[in-house]
Parts: C-alpha cells; structure tokens; sequence
C-alpha cells in the first residue's frame, strides 16, 4: 500500500511539473506554417543585408549569433566575425533559445536560405539569412562601391563601417580592379540575384 | 529481425503484467461493467499515465522524440460505432483482444472463444470492407489529440490528466478500502 501511495505521489509530482518545464519537442507543431512562412517572405522580414549585418556585429547587438552553415573547411578559409560554424547537418539538432537574434550565412546565399526554412520547421521563428550570403559580405562591407552621387555622411558611413571590418571601399567611377586603399584580391564580379 | 525481437519481448511483458493484474480472468474484467470490480479501470489508468509520463519526460530529457510516435487518426462516427461494437462483444465475453490472448496463454477456454470470434470478425469485416469503406472514412478529423482539441500547451494537459488520473485512483483505493 505504501508502494502504491508512493507511485502515485511519484506520478502526480511528475504531471504537475511538466507545464514549467516546456515543450517536450522544440516544434510544437510538426511541419512548416506556411501562412507565416509566406508572410515573412513578403514583408521581407526573413532577410537582412550583409550591411545591416555588419552594423549588428560592430553595434554588439544582444542576442546576436551569426551562424556559417558551410562545411568547417569553407568557415576556417573565411568566414564573417564573430560567426560560429554549425553545418546544416548539425543544425537540425540544435537548439536555440528563444531570445536568440539568429542569422544564417553561407558561400552565396541559397543554402542559407534552405536552413531558414529548415529551421522554421522546427519551430525557429528568430532566424534571419543573408541573401548575398559571404560574397555580399565582401561586396557590401569588406570593399563596398562608394556611390559618387551619395552625400558625404552616407559614403563616410559606408566606409567607417568596412574600416571597421578591416574592409576598403571603393571609389565609383575608378575600375572595378583599382580600389582605393588596401589591395583587394581575388575578388571576382559575380551574377546579381541568386 | 531486432525489432521483431524487441516487439515479441516487450509483447510477453506486456501478457506477463496483464496476466499479473488478473486480467484473464473474464468475471473480473465484466465486473468493471457492473462497478463490483476496478480493476480494469485501475490497470487502463495507471497504464495511461505511466505511458502519458514517460512520453513527456523521454521527449523532455531528449531520449525520444513525441513527434515521430503514431497517432491514429480520428474518424468519429465510424470509431464511435466501432466503440460500441467494442464494448458489447467486451461485456458479453468478458474479453478483449489483449487479454483473450492472455487468457487462452493460461489455458481459459474463453480466451479461445474470444479470438475465434475476433478473427471471424476481423474476416467479415475485410470481406465487407469495399462496402462499408464510405462510412469507415467519414467524419474524418485528423490526428485528434487533447491538446489540439483544448489549445492547451502540452505540459498543461499532462498535469490535467496525471490530477484527474490520480485523483480517480485514489477514489477507487478508498472505495476498496472500506469494503
């Protein structure tokens, strides 16, 4: 009798914890909420430019973690400040807290743009990717294009910010090769839009 | 072939604790029908809860995954006459198919009966079946669980049920109790 009271004593403690302890999965609801999938798409709020991105690392924006989903070979060649590596592989089994400001990288941007969903089905809703992936982060901060049209405070902005990442601007209208500044090699022109 | 291991293991255990709890005993499994005995009652919810629990705490401590468990979905009209069906041939025989097994592995002849007519059951139904398929897929509501049903997180329902699973328990051990 004193086995049965304990079992049931044991059995009741565990039911009335688990509402404090959480979710028992990290998805609530198994597959994709594609309403939501879709809205994020259209307001744009799945993305964040190379830029923007930059400016968050330079800001120390709380919460932040930038996450190379390349292979550790691609991440140790080059790889973003402060980013961590976590292949796609492994990324379907991490967890991440809610209050994490997540945003996912990779060579160009596609398959970064894969683990945004991936990790949308998993019930990962503060997760970001930039679209350009690391060759907009070169494009963009480490030797951006100095628009010749933009006021002085934008362009000095735009070059304080690559400054900062050890970057150099270019100028508009002197030729792609010629940058103004530190040598910039092995930077390729690339297509538009992928 | 492991898994046909592992399932015929774990279905011997699972005759073993029925066998245990006296249920191949078919006077004592309709007595739960006319409340003169709680046993059933006692095995479903403990089993219920043991199994809710460790669901719950195995997913939380990331040794299973709730997810990947089947849910057999829900088709109401069809599963409520499916029920009653169910529960006649269960009062009247004193049987059901799990324990019909167990009792014919301890030698009652009732156990034999049961699973005679269970087959012969299952047969006229799969024989019937392109007849009765309409209805056996009608009212269909997916896979129907209590927290899709209430839209109450997980963990809240667990508690719900462990307080109203024990609380039941506990009634019936006071009930035996005073007898």
């Amino acid at each position: 009798m004193r086995l049965v009271r304990g079992l049931g004593i044991g059995a009741l403690a565990l039911g009335l914890v688990a509402p404090f302890t959480g979710s028992p999965t990290r998805t609530q609801q198994r597959g994709l909420d594609l309403d939501s999938i879709a809205r994020a798409i259209d307001e744009g709020s799945d993305h964040v430019s190379a830029r923007q991105l930059a400016e968050w690392i330079r800001d120390r924006r709380p919460g932040l973690r930038v996450i190379d989903v390349r292979s550790p070979a691609e991440f140790h060649d080059d790889a973003i400040p402060t980013a961590e590596n976590m292949p796609i592989d492994q990324l379907a089994k991490s967890r991440f807290a809610p209050d994490q400001n997540i945003v996912l990288y990779s060579q160009e941007g596609a398959h970064a743009g894969q683990a945004w969903v991936m990790l949308r089905s998993l019930g990962v809703t503060q997760a970001v990717f930039v679209p350009g992936g690391l060759a907009d982060w070169r494009e963009e901060v480490l030797s951006p294009l100095l628009p010749a049209n933009a006021s002085p405070a934008e362009r000095a902005r735009i070059a304080d910010l690559s400054h900062y990442f050890g970057g150099a601007p270019r100028v508009e209208g002197t030729q792609d090769g010629e940058i103004a500044g530190a040598a910039q090699t092995g930077q390729r022109s690339r297509r538009r839009g992928c | 072939m492991n898994d046909l291991l592992i399932a015929g293991g774990i279905g011997v255990a699972f005759g073993w604790a029925l066998e245990c709890a006296g249920l191949g005993d078919p006077p004592k499994l309709a007595g739960q029908f006319y409340l003169r005995d709680f046993t059933v009652l006692k095995v479903m919810l403990s089993a219920m809860l043991t199994a809710m629990l460790g669901v719950f705490w195995g997913g939380r401590l990331g040794m299973l995954d709730p997810n990947a468990l089947y849910v057999p979905e829900t088709y109401l009209l069809p599963q409520l006459v499916g029920g009653l069906v169910f529960g006649l041939g269960f009062v009247l025989s004193g049987l059901c198919p799990g324990t019909s097994c167990v009792a014919l592995a301890s030698g009652r002849v009732e156990g034999a009966a049961t699973m005679l007519g269970l087959f012969v059951g299952v047969l006229l139904v799969g024989l019937a079946f392109p007849e009765i398929e309409p209805f056996y897929r009608s009212t269909p509501h997916g896979t129907l669980t209590l927290q899709r049903l209430t839209g109450l997180p997980y963990g809240i329902v667990v508690a719900l049920v462990t307080v109203i699973g024990v609380s039941m328990l506990a009634w019936i051990a006071k009930r035996e109790a005073a007898r």
